[in-house]
């Protein structure tokens, strides 16, 4: 009986079906923001990175000669921990065409050892097979030529460029640091589309001969070090770790600090902090609400052009519960169908065609919906259509017969 | 679904139609009333061929020159009976003062000065058609068509509204048409026409004419 | 009190529209609101969904305004930034002190007192650790640092004033603080500071329940208070006048102390008022094009915040993309409740044209009837959505080149064009939802509406 109402009613489905089918993607949306943002910002206790940077300031620029010994996590005496693994960042950035520079033809490239790329990036080092031997092949290439550079597709096609095109970059942050590199291969397609990376031999390399040729070491020269990451197994070597490099007569000018990625992506969302709350908080309840309401509106007026059969029910000796049960089922199977529908229908459009969303939220490239999303689409369906339809559901169960056959007569 | 009919209705006339149902006899009236047109042949109101006139002139000419009375009444729940009487005067160009005139005078003619107030949830059947006939004759139209008007009230109520229907024929000099199942009421009428089959089998003062007759 | 022209026409035209409508199309306006009045509990329903949206929409529309307010008053049309040649931000810019001596004594800049009015600032973020940070809070902020040599000139140039009861820091940038242990090794003088009005809030909060106990002003630091960063203590000796500006969420200090503490041995910008704003665009363009004694790039004050105004754009698209879902959703909802209102009051409408109202009347009557719900759902949702007008909000104001930006407090602002907007959206929801209703309802013969 369920599904001959439902088809009976049918604008009344179907604004609940395009009301759903509208409205779960937004809330969808923002849950996959605020989803990756937790997931980001949450301390994991096991096999998770910290990242060294400047103490105080911000972009963190450290002398390249801090590298070595902080990669091994400052580690100088028997008993101290190393890190599982480590990897370097230095910045560069630079434009192909140094008269008119926009954002379509500048790009800023990690340099880094390539090895790293597949075991210390995040994503990099889950890959599935097939993305992994691609990516190794590129990496294999870096190492062979350290005037290789990998980039994100979408930062390849704002270049306007293809893969096994050679490029020259002028650098913007490294005045008069110009680099020739030869393209030869992308980034899966997703949270580095609109990165790139280059080997930190060519950097450095680029960085002894300006001073030769110029006689003076560059500006940059011993700021080139930005970020050092390293991996610890867990929250005690994590602080170990963290004690040996606070400890280190090393890391004076500048003074650095060791803090989890968690800590440190954190830091740095502190400044969305009222967006955020603001998306979890306003919007995604007022989504919420706003579904619930298309839903309780379509339901109670399909309720009242229903009354006659619904006083009918009453008479065959249907009993209260029974018609309740009966009008929250109709709306319940219509919402959690439309709610799988438009999950299944948003996770497929933006992760496979779209290759994620793009919002602007610190440095972040792109969002992606998460598999969870399909129950979420299913629950967020079935809650508001039984919110939506308790009290229609509830006056229908009230119908008094007596009154209803009064008006028809 | 009416066939080879022609019909002839003089001004003044009290019409009945009767038959059964399905027989043609609502085609006919609102073919009469410009609701409709014949599929072949001519329909003159008056001066006016009104078979040929596009479906906005035909909602101008009905707003003046013809008044319905259903059997449902069909008010607007929402508006008083002064208001559901008001609504087709505010098609005519006349002054609120006006309008207020001639609503007060068709209620005072069908008896409800006292009820203006009053929305149809909070009428009676009988009053219900009451401001339903002052609604049709507000416009002071030619031509009144009654369309069941007693057959959803009791016996009392059906012969008020009759009566009152008797009454406009004589002070206003109205044409009436009026489709009834009713033997009572079509004993109002002048004369009675039945219908079968879309076709009138007792037309015993009806003139024959050729197409472009006038009535 | 403007109206934006793109708003106003509309909505001039759309409230004439409507209102020859009401006229012309002789339907009392009386039917369709007792009409709505009669099916009160759909109405309710129907307008709820309207204000949701409406109300987000003014609330996500400040918080858009109030970036755009802070990046647009950020700036004197008279003052020239001048950044080190190719830097994105004046994070990465590095200008010699040689360079400041040449540049502030060009014709062009006006003088203040016989001396130049040229700012020489050191912007600098720093990482300040926050020890008594609340559960669920960060233990770490970016604070803005701008180390300037004459804080008085600075201000003037940058149309910026001392709250009263506070000074500028003096020449030396430091004071040492009373106490036992003054003036010894381990009891460095504090760092004399001005800050914003909007930090000076930020810091407040982040105190310990003790300090707030005795603080003089437990929203936000005054003259006197202390604070701790780099191990050092900060002294407040003043705090700006809120200006709207990305300045109210600044630090300001001796550029002498603080530059050489965290690193930064030269200035990362220089600030130059010109005579006026002609003035100023040929000062810019003499920098760019013909100066050559050092590498370095000037943009009108002006254009620099406006090119910060980039998350401005994409947060306003993502406003526009949720309130455009949000609009159809809340549009499916009143389609609903018009079809039912045509459906039941199916016969009325038949009566109607037979009486000889015109399909267009009929049409014109139902559209005033979604369109009357719509504005007054968006009416309400306006005035919800107002009472986030003042509230500060953070955020980051950036180019969007890499990830330099400005930290800023901004100030959630719902003006007459976000109202406009809101209504704008609501009878436009209105009109759409009650469109295909309105016409199947015209669509349908008279006697058949009567059977």
């Amino acid at each position: 009986m369920m599904l001959k109402n439902i088809r009976r009613n049918l604008i009344g489905s179907l604004v609940i079906v395009l009301g759903t089918m509208v409205l779960v993607p937004v809330v969808i949306f923002v849950w996959s923001i605020l989803a990756f943002l937790d997931a980001a910002t949450d301390e994991k206790s096991k096999n998770f990175k910290g990242i060294v940077t400047e103490r105080w300031r911000l972009p963190s620029q450290m002398p390249f000669a801090y590298a070595a010994s902080l990669s091994d996590g400052a580690a100088s005496k028997p008993g101290d921990v190393k890190p599982e693994d480590s990897m370097t960042w230095q910045f560069y950035g630079g434009t192909l065409d140094p008269e008119k520079r926009t954002r379509e033809n500048s790009l800023f490239a990690i340099a880094t050892e390539p090895r790293k790329l597949c075991t210390m990036m995040d994503e990099l080092d889950t890959l599935p097979p097939e993305e992994a031997a691609k990516l190794d092949e590129a990496i294999q290439e870096m190492e062979r030529n350290r005037q290789a550079i990998i980039m994100g597709q979408d930062r390849l096609a704002a270049v306007n460029k293809r893969v096994g095109e050679r490029i020259k970059l002028y650098g913007i942050n490294y005045r008069d640091l110009d680099l020739e590199l030869e393209i030869v291969g992308t980034f899966p397609e997703g949270r580095y589309d609109n990165t790139a990376a280059i080997n930190r031999d060519y950097l450095l390399a680029a960085l002894d001969a300006y001073e030769r040729q110029t006689g003076k070491p560059h500006p940059l020269a011993d700021k080139t070090l930005n970020l050092v990451w390293l991996r610890v197994p867990d929250s005690e070597a994590f602080a170990q770790v963290a004690g040996q490099i606070l400890a280190s007569p090393n890391y004076t000018s500048p003074a650095v600090k060791f803090e989890t990625a968690a800590s440190g992506i954190a830091s740095f969302l502190d400044a969305y902090r009222d967006l955020i709350w603001g998306m979890r908080w306003l919007l995604a309840p007022a989504l919420l609400f706003t579904l619930a309401l298309v839903i309780s509106n379509a339901i109670s007026i399909s309720v009242r052009e229903r009354q006659t059969e619904l006083a009918v029910l009453k008479v065959l000796g249907f009993r209260p519960w029974q018609i309740m049960v009966l009008v929250l089922g109709e709306a319940s199977l219509v919402g959690l169908l439309a709610g799988l529908c438009s999950a299944g229908a948003t996770f497929a459009t933006v992760n496979l065609v779209f290759g994620g969303f793009k919002f602007p939220i610190a440095f972040f490239g792109a969002f992606f919906i998460p598999a969870e999303a399909l129950a979420w689409g299913v629950g967020v369906g079935l809650l508001t259509a039984l919110l939506g339809s308790v009290m229609p559901a509830w006056t229908a169960s009230r119908i008094r017969v007596s009154e209803v056959f009064a008006k028809v007569a | 679904m009416l066939k080879d009919l022609t019909l002839n209705v003089p001004e003044g006339d009290f019409l009945g139609l009767m038959g059964p149902s399905g027989s043609g006899k609502t085609t006919l009236l609102n073919l009469i009333a410009g609701l409709d047109k014949p599929s072949e042949g001519q329909v003159w109101v008056g001066d006016e061929r009104i078979s040929s006139m596009t479906e906005s002139q035909l909602a101008r000419w009905r707003t003046r020159h013809v008044g319905f009375i259903f059997q449902f009444y069909h008010l607007m729940p929402v508006l008083t009976a002064y208001e559901n009487v008001e609504l087709p005067l505010l098609l005519l160009p006349l002054s609120a003062r006006q309008r207020r005139d001639q609503v007060l005078t068709a209620l005072d003619l069908v008896g409800l000065s006292d009820r203006i107030r009053h929305r149809p949830g909070q009428l009676s059947g009988g009053q219900q058609q009451r401001v339903g006939i002052a609604r049709a004759i507000v416009t002071d139209p030619t031509l009144i068509v009654a369309d069941e008007p007693t057959g959803d009230l009791d016996a009392r109520s059906a012969d008020e509204i009759l009566d009152l229907l008797d009454e406009l024929r004589r002070s206003l000099h109205k044409t009436i048409l009026l489709v009834t199942h009713d033997p009572r009421a079509a004993q109002r009428a002048d004369r009675v026409l039945h219908l079968e089959k879309g076709q009138l089998v007792e037309q015993p003062e009806v003139l024959h004419e050729a197409a472009g007759a006038r009535s | 009190m403007q109206i934006s022209p793109a708003l106003w026409i509309p909505a001039a035209a759309l409230g004439a529209a409507a209102g020859l409508l009401v006229w012309q199309g002789r339907i009392p306006f009386r039917y369709n609101v007792r009409n709505l009045v009669v099916r009160w509990k759909t109405t309710l329903l129907t307008i709820l969904a309207f204000v949701a949206v409406n109300s987000l929409l003014v609330v996500m529309l400040a918080f858009v305004n109030g970036m755009y307010q802070l990046t647009d008053n950020s700036g004197n049309p008279a003052n020239v930034v001048v950044l080190s040649e190719g830097a994105t931000d004046e994070s990465f810019s590095n200008l010699q002190f040689t360079d400041a001596g040449e540049l502030e004594n060009h014709p062009q800049v006006a003088r203040r007192h016989g001396r130049p009015m040229c700012s020489r600032e050191s912007y600098l973020v720093v990482n300040q650790p926050i020890p008594d940070a609340r559960p669920g809070r960060p233990e770490r902020r970016f604070l803005q640092l701008r180390g300037l040599d004459d804080p008085g000139l600075s201000a003037a140039i940058h149309d910026l004033q001392l709250s009263d009861g506070g000074s500028w820091f003096s020449p030396a940038g430091v004071r040492q603080l009373p106490g036992p242990g003054a003036g010894s090794p381990d009891s460095p003088p504090a760092i004399e500071v001005v800050l914003g009005e909007g930090i000076a809030r930020e810091l407040g909060r982040d105190r310990s329940d003790q300090a707030l106990q005795a603080a003089r002003n437990r929203e936000r630091l005054e003259v006197g208070d202390v604070f701790v960063l780099g191990d050092r203590p900060w002294l407040v000796v003043g705090v700006l006048q809120s200006s709207g500006s990305t300045f109210d969420s600044e630090v300001w200090a001796k550029r002498a102390i603080i530059g050489p503490m965290f690193g930064k041995e030269t200035y990362t910008s220089l600030v130059l008022r010109a005579q006026d704003a002609a003035a100023a665009r040929e000062l810019k363009e003499y920098l760019n094009l013909e100066y050559k004694q050092a590498a370095v790039q000037a943009l009108l004050e002006e254009e620099y915040f406006a090119s910060l105004s980039q998350t401005n754009k994409q947060f306003l698209f993502g406003v526009i993309f949720v309130v455009f879902w949000l609009a159809v959703g809340g549009a499916c909802g009143l389609m609903n409740t018009m079809f039912a209102a045509v459906s039941q009051r199916k016969r009325d409408l038949g009566v109607l044209r037979l009486l000889g109202f015109a399909r267009w009347q009929i049409l014109a009557s139902l559209l005033i009837e979604s369109l009357l719900l719509g504005l007054v759902g968006g009416l309400l949702g306006c005035a919800l959505g107002s009472l986030c007008h003042g509230v500060k909000a953070s955020s980051i104001v950036s180019s969007g080149h890499g990830v330099a930006g400005k930290f800023v407090v901004l100030v959630m602002t719902v003006d007459v064009d976000t109202l406009l907007l809101g209504l704008l959206l609501s009878a436009a929801m209105g009109l759409l939802g009650g469109l295909l209703p309105a016409l199947v309802a015209v669509c349908r013969r008279p006697l058949e509406a009567l059977r």
